[in-house]
């Protein structure tokens, strides 16, 4: 599938900020057998005093950004061309946790894809003994269908709520409310594979929205979307889950993050130097693209 | 138990060995086994022995009377909250030989190196994971693995330059690393003034014993650091959690001793790449940050983001080889218990060598051969997380000593073991050596570690010859953690042949230029400015209420009209003279202390003292003055304590850009202070004696006495309170001595122009000299003020940004 996507992130601060620095995480990578970015843009206003592109430990694409004078908002503009193409699952090979752990010691290395960087807890999605216990219940004769059944039961058992938790939830409280969005969905998942000793990492990104039969697309109103990653042994590797939807990683899911949880890929994080607080408004539009014939 | 033969002293009959019993078993410092004195205490208790006890409790008491001079503390967090207390030094200093010094040096110069190579592999190439001597799941799952400097080179080549190791002697005799520190070692500057205090005590047998100098260490390491930054062409700071942290005192401490700048998060920004420090003088580059705080907290956008004492885009400035940590981010991990168990193997794989000083036997229980070890020796071994990074006899609520645990919780540990081994290491239980400490009159032994440090030079490490020793108030071995009751003595590395001499200052032959002080941070030149004004503010307030008390001790009626318009005009200020030493005062001298504290690198140990000293007074006085009389002597020494802070800043502070900064706050609030009580005191309507108050208030009854042949009339008091350009108490004289000194302030951003804090004073200045008595109305002195309060806005907007 072919996308256009467009972000738009809006801040409009209280108190005028005297300065600030940040860092945003939008702009879709490149990843092997997964997409392909064909062109993507990222602009702010205002004009940065400065601004420098690199990639972080897990491959992300971080735009820092600073700013010395005064303003009193950000607005921050993406947009991209991306070309989804996902494998196909194949036959289910993976093994079980027994096995996988095993497999998973063999695996020497540190590079920022193996699997030892989503085993440990972390800030959003620590090991809590009430959601390992819930987990425990999926747990089958293979890694993929542990995940797979995991990623159905939320979908069954969690009723999406926009006004339940903050981005700053962690997982433990979402799975108490048995409320939340994506992003709770996929720490509880997270924190379950992890509590039962499979490795497991969070994915930001778009999803693409099927607008209601005969209703056109409303512009805007997509929004960014979470799922997860799993690591499911040597052979199988990385598969992605989206507990929000019941459902695998399709071609309407387009990633721009990789990380242990929320906090490794949030949109942007900053440090602002103001008194007041500010409003945020975020506008997504993913857009499938037709290429006519010529 | 068998004692050694000692000389008896005459005149007293007793010997300092007499009540000594080692634990069976258990090595000590002082005495072998048969308990005769090792060679090298031996005429270290002999001239203990020959001073007696009197004169031995002197010599301690002068010792700890040091401490208390300087202002040594340390805090500790304890139910009650964050507290300072002061610095419990054992006395007897820990004796070791110079030879058995030099093999511990050679282990922990080998150590460091090793050290070294290992975290530069583990952000590195990863060659010690790919082999499978590391295990990738315990790095990855540190929290002191630091992923956003996983693959920078440090931008001194080197990630670590300070290392302090945490040794113990085991019942073999052998010296033991129990702790390795590589994150931002803390005692150093302690271990200085244990020296210090220490050779108070004991200057004559000190001078007589060959005991090692530790300056030339710190000199070595300044020499290094300044070395560094002298490539890179930027600053040396010391870059401190503030002054809440449990070692601020030695961080300012270092700073004051070293001559380098200490600094906190929000001194520091990033532009264009680099890491600036803001100053009075615009922004500095800083290449070389010695580091007191831990990595994670350095920077808030890639590190923790809740940490509130960091520097944003720090981080990307050291990514991109812009600043030397000291050291480097990350090298925290090294501190890791786990770490332990696979230094063996990762010596023989780095340097083919083997350990020259052991580590604590440990075991990490991710692996199914060591796990089974350590289930199966349960008793003779500590249990604790693996991925600490606290020492284990300091770490008693994770810690767990196998042979105390009762049967459910052996039972439950061993689940836990089994479930989640990873998680866990076992260390054999170590029994400390003790060392001798002096009790009512004799010597008894304690548990001892020592903290042993080493600095990075460009010839190699080098060893600090001495160092820190941490004693066991009881013979428990647990609680020699100084949180917890534990002291701290000296540790004198003897030789038997004269060492020689080392000391900070130059020597003779040392040719020397004089250079000024380096740029003032903002922070500490907004502190100094307050520091001033709070101070001025409490002498003006104290002024006050002493004419008031005066007064009210000789009045009949506590009514009459001056008392209750001196109520009236306090009032707003936040003082209430109904209590005799209002809340408000104890308030502006408490945040007098405040500023300063913020600041203490700045200061001597006399002003330090000076202002506490003044601070405790009223805080007493606030318990027992009543109105009065008894508050009228009770301002007075306010007053006197004030002058003598006052005059041993004007009189030892170093006239440059801080002192301005002081001064100019200073005489601020003073000219603020004398133009808002005339416009009270001055007015048409003001009640009998108030002209009167107002010069005793700003101290010229005797100059109005002799100046005017005429009854103190509106006109004479404003003459000499505004106009009287040599009245050090005037209006005039405060906007002169401002020129003056704003003249003299780093230029920001306007060559060649005047500063608008500049323009306004001289303005202001020109002003009211030339002004006529009859021209400073109620209103004129009241848009005085307000103009000289305007002033500090322009300087906070030019220097303090």
């Amino acid at each position: 599938m072919l996308y256009d996507i467009r972000l738009n992130l809006r801040y409009d601060y209280d108190a005028a900020a005297g300065g600030g620095r940040h860092q945003v995480r939008v702009l879709p990578p490149t990843i092997s057998g997964v997409q392909r970015v064909i062109a993507a843009s990222l602009s702010f206003a205002p004009t940065p005093s400065e601004r420098s592109d690199f990639s972080d430990f897990f491959g992300n694409n971080v735009t820092s950004i600073a700013f010395r004078d005064v303003h009193d908002a950000l607005d921050i503009r993406m947009s991209a061309r991306v070309a989804v193409s996902r494998p196909e699952p194949g036959l289910d090979v993976s093994p079980d946790i027994r096995r996988l752990r095993e497999e998973l010691d063999a695996v020497r290395s540190l590079s920022p894809d193996t699997p030892h960087h989503f085993l440990a807890a972390s800030d959003h999605a620590g090991i809590d003994a009430d959601i390992t216990g819930y987990a425990r219940s999926s747990a089958g004769n293979s890694a993929v269908s542990t995940a797979m059944d995991l990623c159905n039961r939320i979908y069954r058992d969690f009723t999406y709520d926009g006004e339940a938790t903050t981005v700053q939830t962690r997982a433990s409280d979402a799975f108490d409310l048995k409320r939340g969005v994506c992003q709770d969905f996929s720490h509880i998942m997270i924190a379950g594979l992890r509590g039962m000793g499979i490795p497991a990492g969070y994915v930001s990104g778009f999803l693409r929205t099927i607008p209601p039969r005969g209703k056109p697309r409303l512009e805007g109103a997509d929004a960014m979307h979470a799922w997860v990653k799993v690591w499911c042994g040597r052979d199988t590797g990385w598969q992605e889950f989206d507990p929000t939807n019941g459902m695998r990683a399709s071609n309407d899911h387009i990633t721009v993050g990789h990380g242990r949880d929320y906090s490794d890929v949030a949109p942007i994080v900053g440090i602002l130097k103001t008194t007041g607080g500010q409003v945020g408004e975020q506008a997504v539009d993913v857009i499938p693209v037709v290429l006519e014939k010529a | 138990m068998a004692k050694g033969n000692h000389k008896k002293i005459r005149g007293w009959p007793h010997n300092l060995l007499e009540h000594y019993q080692p634990i069976d078993g258990v090595v000590d410092e002082m005495v072998d086994a048969s308990g005769n004195p090792r060679p090298v205490w031996k005429e270290f208790i002999e001239a203990l022995e020959e001073l007696g006890p009197e004169k031995l409790a002197q010599r301690f008491a002068r010792a700890d009377q040091y401490l208390r001079d300087a202002g040594v503390y340390y805090r500790v967090y304890d139910k009650a909250g964050a507290n300072e207390r002061e610095w419990p030094l054992a006395h007897v200093p820990l004796l070791i030989e110079e030879q058995e010094w030099a093999a511990i040096s050679a282990g922990l110069v080998q150590r460091a190196e090793l050290f070294e190579e290992t975290i530069a592999d583990i952000y590195g190439p990863n060659r010690l994971v790919e082999k499978g001597i590391l295990p990738a799941g315990l790095i990855a799952a540190s929290p002191e693995y630091l992923r956003p400097v996983v693959g920078t080179r440090p931008a001194s080549g080197h990630f670590l330059h300070f290392c302090a190791f945490e040794l113990g002697r085991g019942p073999d005799g052998r010296w033991w690393v129990l702790g390795d520190r590589t994150q931002a070692p803390s005692g150093a500057g302690f271990a200085l003034e244990n020296r210090v205090a220490t050779t108070r005590a004991l200057s004559d047998i000190y001078g007589e014993m060959h005991v090692h100098r530790l300056a030339g260490f710190f000199r070595r390491f300044r020499d290094a650091l300044n070395g560094m930054a002298k490539i890179s062409g930027g600053r040396v700071a010391i870059l401190t959690p503030g002054p809440l942290n449990e070692t601020y005192y030695e961080h300012a401490y270092i700073a004051r001793y070293l001559g380098i700048m200490l600094l906190e998060g929000e001194d520091l920004t990033v532009s264009g790449g680099r890491l600036m420090v803001r100053t009075v003088s615009g922004l500095m580059p800083v290449s070389v940050l010695w580091r007191r705080l831990d990595a994670a907290f350095a920077d808030p956008l890639e590190l923790r983001p809740d940490s509130q004492i960091g520097t944003p885009g720090l981080v990307e400035a050291i990514r991109r080889g812009a600043v030397s940590a000291v050291n480097a981010l990350g090298s925290g991990l090294m501190e890791t218990r786990a770490m332990f168990a696979f230094l063996p193997k990762i010596s023989r794989e780095l340097r083919n060598e083997e350990l020259l000083l052991p580590s604590v036997a440990t075991w990490w229980c991710g692996r199914d051969t060591e796990r089974d070890h350590v289930l199966a020796n349960l008793d003779r071994m500590v249990i604790g997380p693996a991925l600490s990074t606290r020492l284990a006899f300091e770490d008693d609520d994770c810690t767990r000593l196998g042979s105390a645990l009762v049967a459910g919780e052996r039972a439950e540990l061993i689940a836990l073991i089994e479930q989640n081994g990873g998680d866990f290491v076992g260390q054999e239980a170590v029994t400390l050596s003790t060392t001798p400490v002096y009790v009512g009159g004799w010597l008894e032994p304690r548990p001892a570690a020592l903290r042993v440090y080493l600095a990075r030079t460009p010839e190699g490490w080098t060893v600090m010859p001495g160092g820190f020793a941490r004693v066991g108030f009881s013979l428990d071995p647990t609680a020699i953690a100084m949180q917890r009751g534990g002291q701290a003595a000296d540790v004198w590395v003897v030789s038997d042949r004269p060492v020689e001499r080392e000391t900070l200052l130059p020597q003779e032959h040392d040719s020397f230029t004089r250079t000024l002080p380096g740029s003032l941070p903002s922070r500490a030149a907004e502190n100094l400015t307050w520091l001033g004004r709070y101070i001025e503010r409490s002498e003006d307030t104290v002024r006050i209420l002493r004419a008031y008390h005066v007064r009210l001790a000789e009045a009949s009626d506590p009514d009459m009209p001056l008392l209750a318009d001196i109520r009236d005009y306090l009032e707003p200020f936040g003082i209430d003279v109904e209590t005799a030493i209002p809340p408000g005062l104890i308030g502006t001298l408490d945040s007098a202390v405040y500023s300063a504290g913020q600041i203490r690198d700045r200061f001597s140990p006399d002003g330090w003292l000076a202002l506490k000293d003044l601070s405790k007074t009223i805080h007493q006085f606030a318990t027992t003055v009543a109105p009065g009389d008894d508050a009228t002597r009770a301002m007075t020494v306010i007053l006197r304590k004030l002058a003598g802070f006052s005059g041993l800043l004007h009189e030892n502070m170093y006239r440059f850009t801080g002192w301005r900064f002081l001064e100019i706050g200073r005489r601020l609030e003073r000219g603020i202070q004398i133009a808002r009580t005339l416009v009270r005191l001055t007015r048409t309507a003001a009640p009998d004696g108030a002209l009167d108050m107002m010069l005793e208030i700003g101290d010229s009854v005797m100059t109005h006495r002799r100046q005017y042949p005429v009854q103190a009339g509106r006109r004479t008091v404003i003459d000499l309170l505004v106009l009287d350009p040599l009245n050090p108490r005037s209006i005039l004289f405060q906007l002169e001595r401002l020129k003056a000194e704003i003249a003299l302030l780093p230029s920001v951003g306007s060559e060649g122009h005047m500063s608008p804090a500049a323009k306004e004073i001289l303005q202001l200045n020109t002003a009211i000299a030339i002004k006529e008595p009859s021209d400073m109305t109620a209103k004129a002195l009241d848009d005085l003020a307000t103009e000289i309060g305007g002033l500090y806005n322009s300087l906070a907007k030019a220097y303090f940004g």
